[in-house]
């Protein structure tokens, strides 16, 4: 508790200073990471974020220390020279696109190690933290190192915010870009070198290795939200900015903690309750539609059943014979009828259900539709009278009045369906 | 039966497209006028969206070249609209029908400017004149097949151009939506717009095209509706696969580099 007040109150300016290092960092590659996942070119981030590492590498064997501008500059080479790889392989060869950045992560990542066991080989004193740059340290992080990554991220967000207009174009429609004359494959050119950015702004704080979460999983979780392009890239932000926090919080607690994995497992925490719980596109809400759908339906037959009995000239089904026609679903059966008894659409007298007036006309609805859409598929598609039910059976619950109307001006207000049954209308009397 | 024409608007000269080196058109070679709806007719795989992508410059011809306006395309590019097919893009992008249209007035906007009321104004004027007023805040993700074919015809709009090349348009519109695009589309071309549409119902475009460019891999026929709809024309351009032009094409492709290149 003492920690976590000392550590949000910022009364210690370099944990203010992190925090905000942490924050602009979050929503540079949040914002970076959100476009090239809409893209589809999520396995790029991951490439580049692994194959900065031997330029991390000889940034430091050349400076012969931490020195933020040589390592900066390595990373930024090395990442540049994976991503044109993996597009003049693209280009030049038929292997498919997910062979090729297999092919560079593993690459550049395995030279990456190799240098690093060397260095760690030479006995520099130096090159104890240089391992930091595969998980992340953000609390390790100096004042001078913040203005580098700091700048770069800043750099990004500007960048991306003047050609918010252009990226989008490139996302969306690059062919329509080109078009109309802009320079696409230059748009492109940006993209990449603001995606090789991003992945460098991290390589302190986060680690090389789960860099490529940061820029991914932001977007990810956030377009389970919302369908805007505008919401999405503040949530995603949000969502980093939170995870970047929680995961220098722990490393701060626990000093020998690596910043990176926490980062990644909070901001996975936050992608799974996106994935549960968002609203339209979560599991939790298509599972509870589809539920109350199925109930509806359930519901609907009831009240076809009742009404068929009308038909047969009986006044109504007894409790024990309705739920017989259910024989698997009794306990839905008891639901639906108590459900429409309340809402006042039939009535049980002594164990014996009747439709009410209003039960009748909502059961007439249902099988109209039922018998219009057999109609119609019988007249105009010309399916055969006995192939028509299964399909009724479904679309009966789900008709609009619309296209109710659309059917009967079709068929021409029928009186009755390929089985010679009556289309019921509400005047009817039975 | 391919009728040149004086002044063109639009000037293909001997163009052979080739994808992977094997050709998908062979030397065409037509000339269009002014102020007409035109018509690019032929079976599927004869290269009509090649020859449109070929003019708009987004595939390189492997010979010969396009001029439009009596110019070279990049000169001439905010003169021209182009609607790709709607099958080109992920309609999952989350944008609104008012975001895309406004898309069309960005050539001229050039880069780094973001749109503002005017290019708003107009982006809501072009949804207007395709109907799709009501829809302007929507996500495209909602739209139908035919809505999201009349939101890209109306990016076109709002490009305001003189030449429009459009990629199957109608592909995907229910009968009434036709209808009241080529009517559109004649209004437009009565104010001296020329439009070229890649179109597939041989019936509708009898009645709506006043100028017909019959395509099978080759030129079959380019010239007013009247002079080449005829039966001969018609079987060579739908009389089914070119045998001799398709094994040339094999043959070309099993080379190890491209026999084609200058």
């Amino acid at each position: 508790m003492e920690n976590f007040l000392y550590f949000f109150s910022f009364q210690d300016a370099s944990i203010a200073f992190i925090v905000l290092g942490i924050t602009i960092l979050g929503i540079g590659s949040a914002y970076v990471g959100t476009f090239s996942f809409l893209d589809n070119k999520a396995l790029l981030g991951d490439a580049i974020s692994h194959a900065v590492l031997p330029g991390i590498c000889l940034g430091f064997m050349l400076a012969g220390e931490k020195n933020p501008y040589y390592i900066v500059g390595g990373a930024i080479i090395s990442g540049s020279l994976a991503t044109f790889l993996s597009s003049w392989l693209k280009e030049n060869t038929k292997l498919s696109e997910d062979s090729i950045i297999a092919v560079i992560l593993s690459t550049f990542f395995g030279l990456g190690i190799v240098l690093l066991t060397v260095i760690q080989k030479s006995g520099n004193p130096e090159m104890a933290g240089l391992n930091q740059f595969i998980f992340g340290n953000a609390i390790g992080i100096l004042e001078e190192d913040l203005w580098v990554y700091g700048g770069l991220a800043f750099i990004i967000i500007l960048s991306l915010s003047l050609l918010m207009k252009e990226f989008r174009l490139l996302v969306f429609n690059a062919e329509f870009g080109k078009a109309i004359g802009f320079p696409m494959d230059r748009v492109r050119l940006v993209f990449n070198i603001l995606m090789i950015l991003s992945v460098v702004i991290g390589i302190q704080a986060i680690g090389v290795v789960l860099m490529a979460a940061l820029l991914i999983t932001p977007g990810a979780a956030a377009r389970f939200w919302t369908d805007r392009l505008s919401s999405l890239l503040i949530l995603a932000g949000v969502f980093a900015v939170l995870s970047g926090i929680i995961g220098t919080y722990i490393s701060f607690v626990l000093p020998q903690m690596p910043t990176g994995p926490w980062v990644v497992v909070s901001l996975s925490t936050l992608a799974l309750i996106s994935f549960v719980f968002a609203p339209k596109k979560g599991i939790l809400y298509r599972f509870f539609s589809r539920r109350k759908y199925l109930t509806k339906m359930h519901r609907d037959h009831v009240l076809k059943s009742l009404y068929k009995a009308l038909e047969e000239k009986k006044s109504g089904l007894s409790q024990s014979e309705l739920l017989a026609l259910y024989p698997h679903h009794k306990r839905e059966t008891n639901r639906s009828i108590s459900y429409l008894r309340k809402r006042s659409q039939l009535i049980i007298k002594e164990g014996f259900i009747t439709l009410t007036s209003k039960g009748k006309s909502e059961a007439m609805r249902i099988v109209r539709l039922h018998r219009l859409w057999e109609s119609y598929l019988n007249e105009y598609m010309n399916i055969a009278p006995d192939h028509v039910h299964d399909s009724a059976e479904k679309m009966e619950h789900l008709l609009t009045p619309e296209l109710e109307a659309l059917l009967d001006n079709r068929l021409k207000y029928p009186k009755l369906d390929p089985h010679q049954e009556n289309i019921p209308r509400d005047h009817d009397e039975l | 039966m391919i009728q040149q024409v004086q002044n063109p608007i639009l000037e293909i000269h001997d163009l052979t497209v080739s994808y992977d080196q094997s050709p998908v058109l062979w030397n065409i070679d037509l000339s269009l006028p002014e102020g007409k709806l035109v018509g690019i007719l032929g079976p599927n795989g004869a290269g009509k969206s090649t020859l449109i992508k070929a003019i708009m410059g987004l595939v390189d011809p492997s010979g010969g070249y396009v001029r439009i306006f009596d110019k070279e395309l990049d000169l001439v590019r905010n003169r021209i609209s182009y609607v790709p097919q709607r099958e080109s893009v992920d309609w999952n992008f989350p944008a609104s029908v008012l975001d895309v249209v406004q898309m069309g007035t960005y050539g001229r906007l050039g880069l780094f400017k973001r749109p503002g009321k005017k290019e708003k104004q107009l982006a809501l004027d072009c949804l207007e004149k395709v109907g799709m007023t009501a829809f302007a805040k929507r996500q495209i993700s909602e739209l139908s097949g035919g809505q999201q074919q009349r939101v890209f015809i109306a990016r076109a709009l709002a490009q305001e151009s003189d030449l429009y090349l459009m990629d199957e348009p109608f592909a995907g519109v229910d009968m009434a939506t036709e209808t009241a695009i080529f009517q559109l589309l004649q209004e437009m071309t009565q104010e001296g717009k020329t439009i070229l549409v890649v179109h597939h119902d041989i019936h509708s475009a009898m009645k709506y095209f006043e100028w017909i460019i019959m395509l099978n891999l080759h030129l079959v026929a380019s010239g007013p509706k009247s002079e080449v709809v005829n039966e001969e024309l018609l079987r060579k351009t739908y009389g089914g696969k070119l045998n001799l032009l398709t094994k040339v094409s094999d043959l070309i492709r099993q080379q190890e580099f491209n026999p084609l290149k200058n």
